[in-house]
Formats: C-alpha cells, sequence, structure tokens
C-alpha cells in the first residue's frame, strides 16, 4: 500500500513536487538570509533559552536520542536544518512550534547558529554498545567519510554535519530515517549510498561514529 | 474547598471595593500597592489565598507586562480587570517595582510523591510527548530570567490553573505561544506534579 501511494504520488506530484522541493543545497529564501547574516553569539544565547529545555544549557542534547547535540555544530548545518524544519521540508513536530516564523527572524537563527557552533563539544555524549566498531568502521571509510571527513567533523560548506561525539541513538534514528526515506531533506546521494543497509550495518556506522573524538577546533 | 470558595469571593468582593475606592485613598503607587493589591496579593506580595498569585519577587517587566495585558484584556481576569481599570498609566511601572522587591516567602507543603514526580519533568520534561524541561527557561528552584518569570514558590493551585489555561487558550498573553505549546503537551498529572514541585520549593 504504501509503495502503491508512493507510485502514485510520483506519478501525480512530479511537477509539484519540483517546484517545492529546491535541490539540496539551494541557497535561497530565509536559508540564504540566515547565512547572509553575521551572527551574534550573545543574542544567540538568549534566543537559544527556550531551547534548552530539551537541548539542555550547553546543548549538549540527551543521550537517550530524543534530542541531538548542537553543541561544536558547523553554522552553516544547523541553519540549514532550522529553515529545513520550518518550511517543512523535514519533519521534527515536536520542535515546529518553537521555531516558527513568528518566534525566530532569520537573523535569530543566525545568531543561534553561531552561538552554537562556538560551544565547546565534550565526549560525555551517549555511546553505542561498543560490539559493532570495526564493521562500523569499514563501512564509515568506504561511504561516509567521503562527505563527513576521516574524523567525523563534516563539511561546512557543502552543509554536510559534524557527526562524531553525537549521541548514539540519535545518529541511529536519522541514518533510519533517511535510508528509509522518512527525512524528507535527505542528501539523495546519501540515500542511495545507504539503501542497501541492513539494520545491523547502520547500528555498526552509529556505533563508529558516536566514539568519534570531538573535533579539536 | 468550600473554604476557598467563600474565602475567593469575599477577597474578591473586598478586592473591588478597594479599587473603586482607590483614586480617592491612594496617591501614590506604594499606598495602592499596600491596599488594593494587598487584599489579595498580601501587603508584601505573597499572597495566603492559594487561588491567587504570589507576586513578590517577580521580575518587574513581567509584572508590568501582565498589568498591562489586564488592561487591554489580553488576559483575561473577572478578578483583575475591574482592579487594573482604575490604575493609571505611570502608576504601573512603581507598582511592579514594589512587588518587584519585595522577598518571595517559601513555598507550601505538598504531595510528595506528587512533587517528586513533578521534579522530574521540571528537569526533563517528558521526551515522548515533546513536553521541555521547565528549567530550561525558568532556571533551577524556578527562579525566572530574562523574560522568563519566577515559578518557585509559587502556589499549587494557581500554578495548576495557569498551565490549564494555557493549555486550553483561556490564557493566551505568554511570548511567542511557548507555554500553550507545552501546557497541551502536558497530562493532567503532570500539570499536577510540577505545580506540587513548584509550591514545594523553598527560595534561596
Amino acid at each position: 500500500m504504501k509503495k502503491f501511494l508512493a507510485s502514485l504520488s510520483l506519478v501525480l506530484l512530479p511537477a509539484f513536487a519540483l517546484a517545492q522541493t529546491p535541490a539540496w543545497t539551494d541557497l535561497r529564501g530565509e536559508l540564504k538570509d540566515a547565512l547572509e547574516a553575521k551572527g551574534d553569539p550573545a543574542r544567540g544565547k538568549a534566543a537559544f533559552v527556550p531551547c534548552e529545555g530539551c537541548h539542555r544549557g550547553d546543548a549538549t542534547g540527551r543521550p537517550s536520542g530524543a534530542y541531538p547535540r548542537l553543541a561544536g555544530q558547523h553554522v552553516r548545518v544547523l541553519v540549514k536544518q532550522i529553515t529545513d524544519i520550518r518550511a517543512g521540508r523535514r519533519s521534527v513536530s515536536k520542535m515546529e512550534p518553537f521555531i516558527d516564523d513568528h518566534v525566530l527572524t532569520p537573523f535569530d537563527i543566525a545568531d543561534i547558529a553561531v552561538y552554537l557552533q562556538a560551544l565547546p563539544v565534550s565526549a560525555g555524549n551517549g555511546k553505542g554498545p561498543g560490539t559493532g566498531l570495526e564493521r562500523g568502521k569499514q563501512l564509515y571509510d568506504k561511504d561516509c567519510a567521503q562527505c563527513h571527513g576521516a574524523k567525523g567533523e563534516g563539511e561546512a560548506l557543502k552543509f554536510y554535519p559534524m557527526v562524531a561525539a553525537q549521541h548514539y541513538r540519535y545518529l541511529l534514528r536519522e541514518v533510519t530515517f533517511i535510508r528509509d526515506g522518512d527525512r524528507r531533506n535527505s542528501n539523495p546521494d546519501m540515500v542511495r549510498v545507504i539503501k542497501d543497509y541492513k539494520s545491523a550495518d547502520l547500528e555498526a556506522v552509529a556505533d563508529y561514529m558516536a566514539q568519534l573524538a570531538p573535533p579539536q577546533k | 474547598m468550600k473554604h476557598h470558595f467563600f474565602g475567593t469571593q469575599f477577597v474578591a468582593a473586598l478586592a473591588l471595593g478597594l479599587a473603586l475606592a482607590a483614586p480617592a485613598l491612594a496617591e501614590d503607587a506604594q499606598t495602592i500597592a499596600t491596599t488594593v493589591c494587598a487584599a489579595c496579593h498580601g501587603p508584601d506580595g505573597n499572597s495566603a489565598i492559594p487561588m491567587f498569585p504570589k507576586i513578590a519577587g517577580l521580575q518587574e517587566a513581567y509584572i508590568v507586562k501582565q498589568l498591562r495585558d489586564f488592561q487591554t484584556g489580553r488576559r483575561k481576569s473577572d478578578i483583575m480587570a475591574p482592579v487594573v481599570a482604575a490604575l493609571k498609566p505611570e502608576d504601573i511601572a512603581p507598582i511592579a517595582g514594589y512587588f518587584s522587591q519585595q522577598k518571595l516567602k517559601p513555598g507550601e507543603e505538598a504531595d510528595k510523591k506528587s512533587a517528586s514526580i513533578g521534579k522530574l519533568i521540571f528537569f526533563d520534561g517528558n521526551e515522548e510527548t515533546g513536553v521541555p524541561a521547565c528549567v530550561g527557561c525558568h532556571m533551577p528552584l524556578g527562579a525566572g530570567q530574562l523574560i522568563y518569570p519566577r515559578i518557585g514558590g509559587q502556589h499549587a493551585m494557581y500554578v495548576n490553573q495557569q498551565l490549564k489555561n494555557f493549555a486550553s487558550g483561556e490564557r493566551s498573553n505568554d511570548v511567542s505561544r511557548f507555554m500553550r505549546v507545552v501546557a497541551k503537551r502536558m497530562s493532567e498529572e503532570e500539570i499536577q506534579s510540577v505545580a506540587d514541585y513548584l509550591a514545594s520549593l523553598g527560595v534561596k
């Protein structure tokens, strides 16, 4: 049924979909505005206060994976994800009311992102079982390192997130969403790379990424 | 319960009477505070009546906003509306300043089991339903910061009612709709627990 609906929507909606979904790194709208704004970390700290109830005061998120770490993440990644979520390109229903356009301007988003990027990344993140590290490293080096960096540092310019020292459970949830098409703003290249990954493969890669040391800045 | 009801009616009537008489009685803001406001909120802002909030030690700007919202109808209250109608605009800031500088008296005995559940919600929220931890904005001890009011030590009955009002939308003067979103995600039990925890908090 799911497949049928998916193919039906492909038939019915191609023009709509093309008009609605910009290419993965299309720089336009408020993404462009927020990236061009010179963020102010002091204002960002104040604007981030309502986020702390979930993401914690130091933006370290939660080992349960319910809320990711944001500390140390690249400005461009943070801005892209926030603007994607509030434009409906990525669904995070718990977060949406707290970031919609009557709450944050693109300038606020820039402020918050600059503040978060400068926060220290500690090693105390939620780790995986540690049983898939060898397999995880093989897969990571083969399929992931080219974009996310050999040490999981990501690549800001291309909006590739830092994955090192992220919570295992968050990583596992998101890679599963991405493989299964449940994260709509996924990079299509990544979806192609991991589409045949078994759940055990995703667990192994997440296990490996979570124990990568936080990049030194 | 009956006891509260009688007290409420009586004090509301008293407040109304004082409010109507206020211009003649009170020349300055402090007199208004210690006569009109004091009838319900206590002379030092530590209301003894669980339905009426303690306003001692609330941030001045927060009190100003609430009084203005009562005046414009952005925040609805049959009790506060006639009282604030008699307030001159220039009296608002001094009244707010007066109560802001009063010391909040420690909270009240609360159901310990309920308060301990409330403490978990206060510090962790509810990840399943997306209730953020209260501490994020309201700080440890519920001391408040920036535009986020002090809530530690408040009467449980009042907190409970406000959270329900936010959830239903009856109270809608929260900044950015945050409290309406949060309260709507809370169960009745969570609301009661958080209210009990806050009420149990002493103040430094």
